[in-house]
């Protein structure tokens, strides 16, 4: 039996999950014997954290400087082009003061050209860690696509949102002692606990997918609710009927129809038809890794999509390439 | 004297300026918008005086502003801030003469947006008009080259602090401003076609700037954006990106080529196939050419009404093909050479 979670405003909302068909309300020593969680929750209000931001880079005008609200931000010199070509030595002592003297503890780190060389995301985290132990630390490089003022912006709600996802992740272990949990992503499909914790922003709207999903799959997917009433099933929804089953449980069961998933995007440089293909080859075991680590059982993990595009007005050799990977789920 | 272009003008001219663009990055987009709005409020908040090229004395310098490279790159590496006004000064020193206005090399969102933005900084106005009426991929295709005026002296700032300046016949400024752009990073911004205001007014597309601030107005229909007519070509959903790893050719463009393979979702239901490179040069619907340059061929999401670049086309997304009719000098003898299919390529 799967588990289908949702989290929000009120008291959450569970479902039992057997071949497709789910049953509402689930009690709660039944739930504690499900084969996994898949627990679906909207991050859009939840409390945030203050982040240190750090971004790598030259000096720019004000109007595009990193935008972290109550937080405390800087920029070092450092970073690489697009081409690869190093813009200047990073400035680990300007990293190694902003990291002693913040007083935070949640960072989100974004270097100039992180999505083709990752180098000082790397340095500066290494540089951080040293410096204060308790380190939370997003690195920019891991949402991988160019633009930078967007995936800083990305990489410090990401860590503004990690206490709070810590606090989520705790609860339902708590609630659901020795039930895997996994959470449900925005864009569709399922990451593990472990994840979720690193990575909330990859579930930041995990609530609505999870609802158009469970919609989608009652009004003709085949799917079915069956809402019980103690322990005798009362009313039967058909698929016809499918707005009579309340939204908490349509996102509860959307949760629990997912599949681990992970995308994987980078700019990468490659001269010739056969450093393309080991470039690829290597974007392909970084998405394979990703999707294990998001929950997949090991064997199961497969490439689903993989997209390259040649970049409009750079040299022959620079490509954009995203990769989806999904599997199955280790547990149950 | 024109009229000001200030926070309102300058979110309905970006507005406008996104209608039709392609090459478009929506990163760098955004902060070219929030870097003009930054300066466009400045030094009183007055904006910038949009005016005609007639309206300025003949022996006005006018000199034509843009965004040179890849916006991936400037999206990524982002602007220092003087490199509009470091381009523009470096051509005065190097021509002994004050700058009185600048002009767009094209109107195509960021491209639209760097030359307001060196307005700004310089304190001088925009003329209402620009060099193609669309966006072409090289720097030398423009009704300015049309008219007999010449891109170089052209001098190149970088984000870096770099500053180049390029003298070269007309035909070879693309050939040696290239491998500069790519050793600056991937971008930088250019200040070229320096020309007198008598000359500018011969030689521009004009009131595009006027025409996009209208057609960016809420409400207006995206047609506003095309004076000389758009049509539909079809509605289809993307079956496979198909890249090249180039093919040796003769031509020397940025990037390398790329087919697009869609299938009308509609009507005759027919395999159409866009050929990419850098823009969409030409579109084949079972085998038939239906549509090629020098006329704007984009793709338009049909999801969120925004244009698809080329290197976002993915798998699955629905989307319609629209034609964008050149301006009337794109289509005549000189203007095929230099924009048509021949000028990429296509042996049509």
């Amino acid at each position: 039996m799967i588990l289908g979670v949702a989290l929000g405003e009120a008291a959450p909302t569970m479902v039992a999950v057997d071949d497709g068909t789910a049953t509402w309300p689930v009690a709660r020593g039944a739930a504690r014997h499900a084969s996994r969680a898949c627990v679906a929750v909207d991050l859009g209000g939840v409390r945030t954290a203050p982040v240190a931001a750090i971004r790598v880079g030259g000096p720019c005008p004000e109007a595009l400087g990193p935008v972290v609200g109550s937080g405390a931000a800087t920029i070092v010199r450092g970073g690489h082009s697009v081409t690869g070509r190093r813009l200047a030595p990073l400035d680990t002592e300007a990293v190694r003061r902003f990291a002693a003297t913040c007083g935070l503890v949640d960072f989100a780190v974004t270097a100039t050209g992180s999505p083709i060389l990752a180098d000082h995301e790397l340095e500066v985290a290494a540089i951080v860690a040293a410096e204060v132990p308790r380190a939370r630390i997003t690195l920019s490089y891991e949402f991988g696509y160019p633009g930078l003022r967007e995936r800083e912006a990305d990489a410090i709600r990401n860590a503004a949102l990690g206490p709070e996802a810590g606090r989520i992740a705790d609860e339902v272990a708590r609630e659901l002692p020795g039930v895997p949990a996994y959470f449900a992503r925005s864009g569709g499909g399922l990451v593990s606990a472990h994840y979720f914790r690193r990575f909330p922003l990859t579930c930041d709207r995990g609530a609505a997918a999870s609802l158009a999903r469970g919609r989608a799959a009652l009004s003709g997917g085949g799917g079915r609710v069956e809402i019980a009433d103690g322990a005798e099933v009362s009313a039967e929804v058909s698929a016809e009927v499918p707005v009579e089953v309340p939204d908490g449980v349509a996102a509860a069961y959307g949760a629990a129809l997912g599949r681990p998933e992970a995308h994987v995007e980078r700019i990468v440089l490659a001269r010739g038809r056969a450093e393309l293909d080991r470039v690829l080859r290597d974007a392909r075991d970084e998405a394979l890794t990703r999707v294990v680590s998001a929950g997949a059982a090991p064997g199961s993990a497969g490439i689903e999509e993989i997209t390259v595009n040649p970049l409009s007005y750079l040299p022959d050799g620079l490509y954009r390439v995203r990769v989806t990977a999904g599997g199955r789920p280790w547990a149950g | 004297m024109g009229r000001l272009i200030d926070l309102d003008g300058l979110g309905r001219f970006s507005a406008g300026s996104r209608l039709f663009a392609t090459g478009a990055g929506q990163s760098s987009y955004n902060l070219a918008y929030d870097w003009a709005a930054s300066v466009v409020g400045q030094g009183g908040g007055q904006g910038v005086e949009l005016v005609a090229a007639g309206e300025l004395a003949a022996g006005t310098l006018c000199v034509a502003v843009s965004l040179a490279g890849s916006t991936t790159a400037l999206g990524e590496q982002l602007p220092a801030g003087d490199e509009p006004e470091r381009a523009v000064r470096a051509l005065e020193r190097r021509l002994g003469e004050r700058v009185g206005a600048v002009v767009a090399l094209n109107l195509a969102a960021e491209n639209a947006l760097i030359p307001l933005i060196a307005a700004a900084g310089l304190g001088l106005p925009l003329v209402d008009g620009d060099g193609t009426g669309r966006v072409f991929p090289l720097v030398e295709q423009t009704t300015y080259t049309l008219g007999g005026m010449s891109a170089a002296p052209l001098a190149l700032a970088g984000g870096s602090g770099e500053l180049v300046l390029l003298e070269t016949a007309a035909d070879r400024v693309e050939e040696l401003l290239r491998p500069v752009v790519l050793a600056a990073g991937g971008w930088a911004v250019a200040a070229c076609y320096p020309m007198a205001a008598g000359d500018l007014a011969r030689v521009l597309v004009p009131g595009t700037v006027s025409l996009l601030m209208r057609a960016g107005e809420p409400g207006a229909p995206r047609s506003a954006a095309a004076p000389y007519g758009v049509r539909t070509l079809c509605r289809g959903l993307i079956q496979a990106v198909e890249g090249s790893t180039g093919h040796g050719g003769e031509l020397a463009l940025p990037s390398l080529p790329t087919s697009i393979v869609l299938r009308e979702s509609e009507g005759l239901r027919r395999m159409v196939r866009l050929e990419a490179h850098n823009e969409i040069l030409l579109v084949l619907a079972d085998g038939a050419v239906v549509a090629t340059v020098p006329d704007q061929i984009c793709m338009i999401s049909t999801a969120d009404g925004m244009v698809v670049d080329v290197d976002k086309a993915e798998p699955g997304l629905e989307v319609d093909i629209m034609v964008v009719k050149a301006a009337p000098v794109w289509h005549t003898a000189e203007g095929l050479a230099l924009g048509g299919p021949h000028a990429f390529g296509l042996a049509l």
